[in-house]
């Protein structure tokens, strides 16, 4: 007897964008987007479930019950000495309980990406920054200057979905101008061209300080990477525009000198724009949740991430509670690590104890002592996610029928 | 279990009971007849010389949402890892749980988040779920969405904008309507700088009046006991005066809560064009029938400004100390401003603010019109709610410190004129039982039979009013003791209050059809459910009734 097919609208959990229209069908719990960009398609198919996933708790090794592995955990928590718990990701709920079981056995906590976070809120926390979301680009931006290369691959709805829709309130999709700044394929800046004005400033990342520093100042001067042309015409762009976007994805300048200050420089140069015009900043977050995890952080404990429970509160050093360096330098012991989102290698430390709560389809660079499988929010459970403008987050639906715990269940049966 | 609070001084201004001694009798989380006890009091707390009054309300303070999430992550070097009882994030901006621990241990019981977008009341919500023992609520901001400036545009009727309006309050689970510089911030978002009351914005060509007006009529129409909510236009500028009296026009009569007042009461006189209009704001406070206020007092020290009004915010940020803020535009709903801000008591600018703010207190007849907030945290946290009662109670502490400010501000303000002090029962009146009826909440503030037993317990021994208010020995929060002996005893977590007038459904098919085209998510993901309230935010929902059925 054929499976039962089922159609269901999704919020996807995959994306800081987190677009809740897509349109999947189900059929024994397989998901395959109905309606959508592939690109989504293919990032949703790699959470189906196959012949290698691990839909059972292991103790070295060995399967188990859920049960038994919670007993363990339990047992080598109350152990040891300093335990680290690293979120690659995780729902509101997930967080919550997170904390408060970080609470009582009194942990680090970090996020994966906390690095790229940083970078970001270092601005709103040093200076001036004017910011702005996804419907308000949709709709009212008429200039958008995209830094970084690897934006639109990350996103893959941005373009059509926010940068250039079928439709705007207040200004002409058609008439946008985009300005690619960074090394840009053909097709993407073809597909551009092909719905709204496109130019492509091809300069290494490193230089968009002194790039946006020339703009600023309005000067027909040529530097080496940008011609007198190309300069005099994004003036003129830039000059016409009411209201202008600049976006990027902080850890497309993870390679360059110094990430802050490019930052820092796209910060200002929307901050003087706006004495006598309107622009703003939208910087895209990863897809590890990371706007979820750093908005219920703060709110709970005042800080966004690398936090410790220590005499009765949450306690922030970005440099001690770096889990990069804590690992690196064996300063922890125990390792949990909570990955709901992504199956993408989980790189753990053979020399340290690793407990992974872990998505079923785990890639791991060594086996953990203890995996416990747990569900995705949006697939296996309901939860709530924080998009990547930080004011709007979406309820995410559960789709499928796995039975796979929750992060919160497990933390909660852990308390 | 039943529960006695025996021989206390009662101060209960709904049921006319002023500094009467009586005992209180409490079962289930309510106030019940002693006639009705049937069963053996479990516990009798002895109240002689001890105050009673209901759980303070606070209507109007920043406790949830973006902005306020802003505010706790750009302030980090104001942590203080001072008072172990508390975790280290700044009174300014406090986190969850230390603004639950702060309220309680004050004798609040309920609070209400003013500027609670609709696009995040999700964010919203769940913050102040996570605050423990208060219960809260919202006002959603409207008046500077393009929806709704949309169907003013295009003359949309009454009716349309009600069931909006309606739709509104269901969908953001919010218990009244907040408008923020009335299509002002929507107009910073095409570059206008300021809008004045009869100013035309220049997109949608509608005036803030225009704005003010339709929003009380909608709110009015529907039933909703809080009057509109207005953060007028020109907030903070010298001479607003003109466009405050403006505004309580623009409602032609229907009830208008205008909030933070004291931001909205200054004149231009004088050498330095800044003056107060306290007097002026007062006289229409007194006359207007269904006018009412809080304040929005200052406090002399370090604070940070948090408000959905991001074009004044915008002009704000030269002010910033220390030097950094932050605004947004968001989602074609509202927008905000973070900035970090010091009032000086040496400032003339800020003494002058101080002065103004009390002066509306102490000019107003009436302690039902008007309501004890510092707009937390935007004139200052609201820990200083204690400090604010004693210079409300105790002329002579007020004039020792007006003393200390320049000189120069006596030109500009009757301050050091007026010689009402507050009493006991008006403070009851303005943090109690007047909030409660305002915003409809029959069963709090009030110790009626069947009302929440929500119960704040004052030592009247403790001479110095500030300590008195500041420290209540007994905190009981739904019939719980919650502090006691000034100290915590039991966590517990409250409920969010929100009214659900009716509307017609065919406003969700324009709405869809809105949402499908120029919003970044579905209307159905939009909409906050009673069961999402509950299971996912974490928050039980508590639907307080709509004055009347709706009349359009």
């Amino acid at each position: 007897m054929a499976a039962q097919k089922s159609y269901k609208s999704m919020v996807c959990p995959f994306c800081s964008l987190h677009c809740d229209d897509l349109i999947i069908e189900t059929s024994d719990n397989n998901i395959r987007l109905t309606q959508g960009n592939p690109e989504c398609g293919k990032k949703i198919s790699r959470h189906n479930i196959n012949s290698q996933s691990r839909t059972s708790a292991t103790i070295n090794k060995k399967k188990t019950g859920l049960t038994e592995a919670l007993k363990k955990v339990k047992k080598i928590i109350e152990k040891k000495s300093e335990v680290l718990i690293l979120n690659h990701g995780t729902d509101l709920s997930g967080l919550r309980s997170l904390l408060t079981f970080a609470s009582k056995y009194h942990c680090i906590i970090d996020h994966i990406t906390s690095k790229f976070l940083f970078q970001n809120i270092g601005i709103v926390q040093r200076t001036g920054y004017i910011a702005t979301s996804l419907m308000e680009t949709k709709n009212r931006a008429d200039t958008i200057i995209i830094f970084g290369n690897n934006i639109l691959k990350k996103n893959p709805r941005l373009l059509d979905r926010i940068l250039i829709p079928d439709a705007s309130l207040c200004v002409n999709p058609k008439k946008k101008n985009i300005i690619l700044v960074g090394s840009f394929d053909k097709n993407t800046i073809n597909s551009i061209s092909r719905k709204s004005n496109a130019i492509n400033v091809r300069i290494k990342l490193d230089n968009i300080p002194d790039f946006l520093k020339i703009i600023n100042n309005n000067k027909s001067e040529t530097l080496r990477f940008i011609t007198k042309q190309s300069l005099v015409k994004i003036n003129s762009i830039i000059k016409k525009s009411k209201y202008l976007v600049s976006t990027w994805t902080a850890s497309d300048f993870s390679n360059t000198k110094n990430p802050e200050d490019i930052i820092s420089s796209i910060s200002k140069f929307i901050v003087d724009l706006n004495i006598t015009s309107r622009a703003a900043c939208m910087p895209i977050s990863g897809p590890l949740a990371d706007s979820t995890s750093a908005q219920a952080l703060t709110w709970l404990t005042g800080f966004p991430s690398r936090i410790k429970y220590s005499n009765n509160s949450f306690k922030h050093n970005r440099t001690a509670y770096n889990s990069e360096k804590l690992i690196e330098n064996k300063q922890v012991d125990t390792v949990i690590h909570v990955s709901n989102l992504s199956e993408n290698e989980l790189i753990m430390n053979k020399n340290i104890y690793n407990i992974v709560l872990g998505h079923p389809n785990s890639k791991l660079n060594i086996e953990p002592d203890i995996f416990i499988p747990i569900g995705i929010p949006g697939l296996d459970h309901e939860g709530i996610m924080f998009r990547t403008d930080n004011v709007v987050s979406v309820a995410l639906k559960s789709v499928r029928k796995l039975k796979l715990p929750s992060t919160q269940t497990i933390f909660n049966k852990l308390i | 279990m039943i529960i006695r609070l025996k021989s206390g001084i009662v101060y209960d201004p709904t049921n006319n009971i002023f500094n009467r001694t009586k005992d209180i009798f409490i079962k289930d989380g309510k106030i019940i007849n002693k006639n009705n006890i049937h069963g053996k009091i479990n516990q009798t707390i002895d109240c002689t010389n001890k105050i009673i009054m209901p759980g303070a309300i606070d209507l109007h303070t920043h406790i949830g949402g973006g902005k306020v999430n802003i505010a706790r992550l750009m302030l980090e070097e104001f942590h203080d890892e001072t008072d172990a009882k508390y975790d280290s994030s700044s009174i300014i901006a406090p986190t969850t749980i230390k603004t639950g621990l702060k309220y309680i241990e004050m004798g609040y019981t309920t609070c209400f988040e003013p500027a609670l977008l609709p696009i995040n009341a999700r964010q919203a919500h769940a913050e102040m779920a996570d605050i423990p023992f208060i219960d809260k609520g919202g006002y959603a901001l409207l008046g500077n969405d393009d929806f709704f400036l949309n169907l003013l545009r295009k003359k949309a009727s009454q009716s349309v904008i009600n069931d909006y309006v309606a739709f509104i309050l269901k969908a953001s689970q919010s218990m009244g309507i907040k408008v923020v510089n009335p299509g002002g911030i929507n107009a910073f978002k095409f570059n206008q700088r300021a809008l004045d009351v009869d100013e035309k914005s220049k997109y949608y060509n509608i005036t803030p009046r225009d704005v003010v007006t339709k929003l009380a009529r909608a709110i009015y129409d529907l039933g909703v006991p809080h009057p509109l909510h207005v953060h007028c236009s020109n907030l903070g500028i010298p001479g607003n005066f003109l466009s405050t009296i403006e505004t309580i026009k623009a409602a032609e009569g229907m009830p208008i809560h205008l909030t933070h007042i004291q931001f909205q009461s200054y004149g231009n006189n004088g050498d330095r064009g800044f003056s107060s209009a306290a007097v002026e704001i007062s006289n229409h406070l007194n006359k207007v029938k269904n006018l009412t206020c809080d304040v929005g007092q200052i406090m002399f020290g370090q604070t940070v400004t948090m408000s959905g009004d991001s074009m004044s915010q915008h002009k704000n940020h030269k002010h910033a100390h220390p030097n950094k803020w932050m605004c947004m535009d968001i989602e074609c709903d509202a927008g905000c401003g973070v900035v970090p801000f010091k009032y000086k008591d040496q400032s003339f600018v800020n003494s002058l603010q101080w002065a103004i703010g009390l002066e509306i207190f102490l000019l107003a007849e009436d302690p039902w019109k008007v309501y004890l907030t510092t707009d937390h945290p935007n004139g200052a946290p609201f820990t200083s709610y204690p400090h604010l009662i004693k210079l409300l109670m105790d002329r002579s502490f007020r004039n020792d410190i007006l003393r200390e400010l320049p000189k120069d501000i006596l030109n500009h303000t009757i301050l050091h004129t007026i010689k009402r002090e507050y009493t006991m029962s008006e403070i009851a009146i303005m943090t109690r039982s007047a909030p409660a009826k305002i915003l409809g909440l029959s069963q709090k503030g009030n110790l009626s039979i069947g009302s929440n037993a929500d119960i704040t317990i004052y030592d009247k021994n403790i001479k110095d009013i500030e300590e008195m208010f500041a420290h209540p020995i007994y905190v009981l929060k739904d019939g719980e003791i919650v502090v006691e002996n000034g100290k915590i005893k039991k966590y517990r977590w409250g409920k969010t209050h929100t009214v659900k007038p009716e509307y017609d459904k065919s406003i969700e098919k324009s709405l869809t059809k809105f949402f499908d085209k120029y919003h970044t998510m579905k209307l159905d993901n939009y909409v906050l459910s009673d069961e999402e309230m509950e299971n996912m935010i974490g928050s039980k929902v508590y639907v307080n009734e709509c004055k009347y059925k709706r009349k359009q």
